[in-house]
């Protein structure tokens, strides 16, 4: 890698833990003007501050105020260099599909994750809010995605969690999905006990869950 | 079958193998804590095994076992599933001393109780009225004893009073933990706990049954005999009412939260259970929504909220963080996800106000600590009003900077009293405030959710009526907890906005004041459920902006 492109990319990813929007923009069109990748930039630069800034997260140096404007920085520099990305230079992306279960209209958490994995290169499809089983299976069929994301915050509502599960078995196509859930009364043993594939604490631990099941997932396939 | 052992009680059980601890405890009647309901997230079920009868448990992952010292392990009772026969300890719950508040204010309260009594001379009887009915008819003069009572449901504590329904006094208080918190300790849980007939049996059962042995202890205190005591009016927020009259609450805990018993009626004392004249009859105030209660329709009774002039708001800090908004004769009420928190929960050290608890925290001038334990031995956790003392202290003298970190001591001067206070615990930094009991970089950011939700409910409910912080007149603060509060840690907190600081007043527990007020004056429950017909209930995830509004909030 040349050493301009390498400090460029350095300075995205440092614009994006800085949560600084002008430099991020103002770096991505020097991307653009050095004629460099712009796929690339967005890869080893945006993203790779997103995972510096989700680190950052997990050490409790950072919370969701900061979280959110690496976010609004990571978009800036986005916007400026989707228009320029080859579209031979796109590696096929990982699909989600993310909600808040039938009952439920709490989404910042939601939210939330849903930017964590948009950052991270995941191409994430939002249903929403208060969304029932069925619409999580038929869509995640659809769209062929990876990864079924549940949300909740209500205690009362998690067992709709375990509806999407049955729902996938029952049409014999559990294998084809990975389901991952997360939300305040939601624990391991909670994702065990449904048969879920995993359980994520928080909006950066769900991007590390996300790829390692896509990872395996790659392997064995 | 194998077959538990329950200490200290001594109770042995038979289980098919596989059952959980949890669930064999409560079959043989056996109470453990547990505040989440067995959804593993509390870690409060805790219970000590040997470590030999540890091969008799299967032990799911971040079930245990946890090292407790001594040969002795402790696991999670919810999800421990017994193999083979076994020993359990059930530790000891400390919730000695707990602090309940059964005071408020109270406006002026004339007195026509709905129940009255007419002695007739020619032929000795006594014949007790409600409204206009007859309720019975008792032999000789006993229309000097005429007595009623309120009964707070608080979803952690119970308060009864027992009231003079002649003079309007009251004779006698009562208060105890809520039974229900034992099986689940929000109001989510127990609506799922009593997602079934059973469940909902117990939930029901054990809250009626808890209110009567208060009714048997307010009656002891004066001795007057139960018989006498006509009226009850039960005060709560509308889970809680719910439950209590057996009503299932399912459609509380789901989008769009219809609310299946609005209350403003009348039940009879022997179809719910409540141990007091068997003729008696039971009040219930109109709730004004699923999650802005009838504890708020009885805080805006006993605030009078509704004929303040100008702007005035009242707030009920605590995990459904209600609020209240009156201006110029029109009501606005809401609620907002506040989580736990306050109540000591997911908090490192947390625990409930009761002996032992840090209830006060201060840094005088000269940077020395001062802190202030319920009941005044040692320090053995940190309560709601600590927490917010704790945080608000650390916040103001810089430990905390504006984002809700604890500050980097190398680039940050600070007083040695505080800054040797900073320690590192498994890694991560901590304040230290007694041996054992430690604020952690987690529960500042517990707090921070917590406050952060309630102070987007204020801001949203202001701007949706489009009135200014500073134009509010007066700030209410309710809630048995609100009373421990100091007023310039909620402004340093950010849980207040500034421009609240000299109008705060703490109103108490106003739930059962109104409930006072409801049952001397038989005028004020029309007049309610007007009031409540008129409150405009605001969705604050419904309106644009909440995301924003709260990770605003979420900053110091």
């Amino acid at each position: 890698m040349s050493e301009v492109k390498e400090k460029l990319f350095k300075e995205l990813a440092a614009a994006v833990v800085d949560m600084d929007e002008d430099k991020a923009v103002a770096t991505a069109e020097a991307v653009v003007a050095a004629k460099i990748d712009a796929y690339e930039a967005i890869e080893k630069g945006l993203s790779a501050g997103m995972e510096r800034a989700g680190e950052l997260f997990d050490e409790e140096e950072y919370f969701i105020p900061e979280l959110l404007m690496c976010s609004d920085a990571m978009y800036a520099g986005m916007d400026v260099l989707k228009p320029h990305i080859r579209q031979d230079a796109v590696a096929e992306k990982r699909r989600v599909v993310i909600g808040v279960i039938e009952g439920d209209t709490h989404d910042i958490g939601k939210n939330l994750v849903k930017i964590m994995l948009e950052t991270s290169g995941f191409d994430v499809t939002d249903l929403g809010r208060d969304i029932p089983p069925a619409r999580f299976v038929d869509t995640a069929r659809e769209i062929d995605a990876d990864i079924i994301a549940l949300s909740t915050l209500m205690t009362t509502t998690m067992d709709g969690m375990g509806e999407v599960v049955r729902q996938l078995n029952a049409e014999g196509i559990r294998d084809s999905f990975k389901v991952i859930v997360g939300g305040g009364p939601i624990s391991q043993g909670f994702a065990d006990r449904i048969g879920a594939d995993g359980y994520a604490v928080n909006a950066a631990d769900a991007v590390r869950l996300a790829r390692r099941l896509t990872a395996a997932e790659a392997v064995a396939a | 079958m194998p077959t538990i052992r329950f200490l200290p009680d001594d109770r042995s059980i038979f289980v098919p193998a596989g059952s959980t601890i949890l669930v064999a405890a409560r079959q043989g009647g056996v109470t453990i804590e547990a505040p989440c309901n067995g959804a593993g997230s509390c870690g409060k079920c805790r219970v000590l095994v040997t470590e030999r009868d540890l091969a008799s448990l299967r032990l799911p992952d971040g079930s245990g076992p946890f090292d407790a010292g001594e040969g002795i392990s402790a696991v999670l009772a919810c999800h421990a599933e017994v193999l083979g026969d076994l020993t359990v300890t059930v530790p000891e719950r400390k919730e000695a001393g707990l602090k309940i508040a059964s005071h408020g204010v109270r406006g002026d309260v004339t007195l026509r109780p709905y129940v009255v009594k007419r002695y007739d001379p020619d032929r000795h009887e006594t014949s007790i009225l409600a409204g206009d009915e007859l309720l019975a008819v008792e032999q000789g003069d006993i229309s000097a004893e005429c007595f009623g009572l309120v009964v707070d449901i608080g979803t952690t504590t119970l308060v009864a009073a027992l009231m003079d329904l002649e003079d309007g006094r009251e004779l006698a208080t009562a208060s105890a933990l809520n039974p229900q918190s034992l099986h689940a300790q929000d109001v989510l849980s127990r609506i799922r706990f009593a997602s079934t007939p059973d469940g909902l049996e117990e939930m029901r059962g054990s809250v009626v049954e808890e209110i009567n042995r208060l009714i048997a202890s307010v009656v002891a205190q004066v001795g007057v005999a139960r018989e006498r005591v006509y009226e009850a009016v039960l005060a709560g927020n509308t889970t809680m009412i719910h439950l209590a009259c057996g009503v299932d609450p399912a459609s509380l805990g789901k989008y769009p939260y219809t609310v299946e018993f609005t209350g403003g009626c009348h039940r009879s004392a022997a179809e719910t259970g409540v141990a007091i004249a068997p003729a008696g009859l039971v009040y219930l105030p109109p709730a004004i929504s699923a999650y802005v209660g009838a504890d708020i329709t009885a805080g805006i009774l006993a605030t009078q909220l509704h004929s303040e002039e100008g702007t005035t708001l009242l707030v009920d800090i605590g995990t459904n963080g209600e609020m209240a908004i009156v201006k110029d004769g029109r009501l606005w009420a809401t609620s907002t996800a506040a989580g736990p928190a306050f109540e000591g929960m997911n908090i490192a050290c947390g625990m409930r106000a009761g002996k032992g608890a840090i209830e006060r925290f201060h840094v005088r001038e000269n940077g020395e600590v001062e802190i202030g334990v319920i009941g005044g031995g040692e320090a053995t956790g940190i309560c709601g009003s600590g927490l917010i003392d704790i945080v608000a202290e650390l916040v103001r003298e810089g430990v905390i900077g504006p984002n809700g970190r604890f500050v980097n001591t190398e680039r940050v001067s600070l007083p040695s009293t505080l800054r040797e206070r900073l320690v590192t615990i498994s890694g991560k930094p901590a304040f230290h405030l007694a041996d054992d009991v430690h604020l952690s970089q987690q529960d500042i950011r517990q707090v921070q959710l917590a406050k952060g939700a309630i102070r987007a409910g204020i801001d949203l409910l202001l701007r949706h009526l489009g009135v200014e912080a500073g134009e509010v007149r007066s700030v209410l603060i309710a809630g048995s907890f609100g009373y421990h509060l100091r007023a310039e840690s909620l402004i340093s907190l950010g849980l207040l906005p500034s421009e609240f600081d000299g109008k705060i007043e703490f109103v108490g527990n106003t739930s059962k004041t109104g409930a006072e007020a409801i049952l001397l004056d038989r005028e004020c429950r029309p007049e309610m459920v007007r009031l409540v017909a008129g409150v405009e209930v605001v969705e604050l995830a419904a309106i644009e902006g909440f995301d924003k509004a709260f990770v605003a909030s979420l900053k110091f």
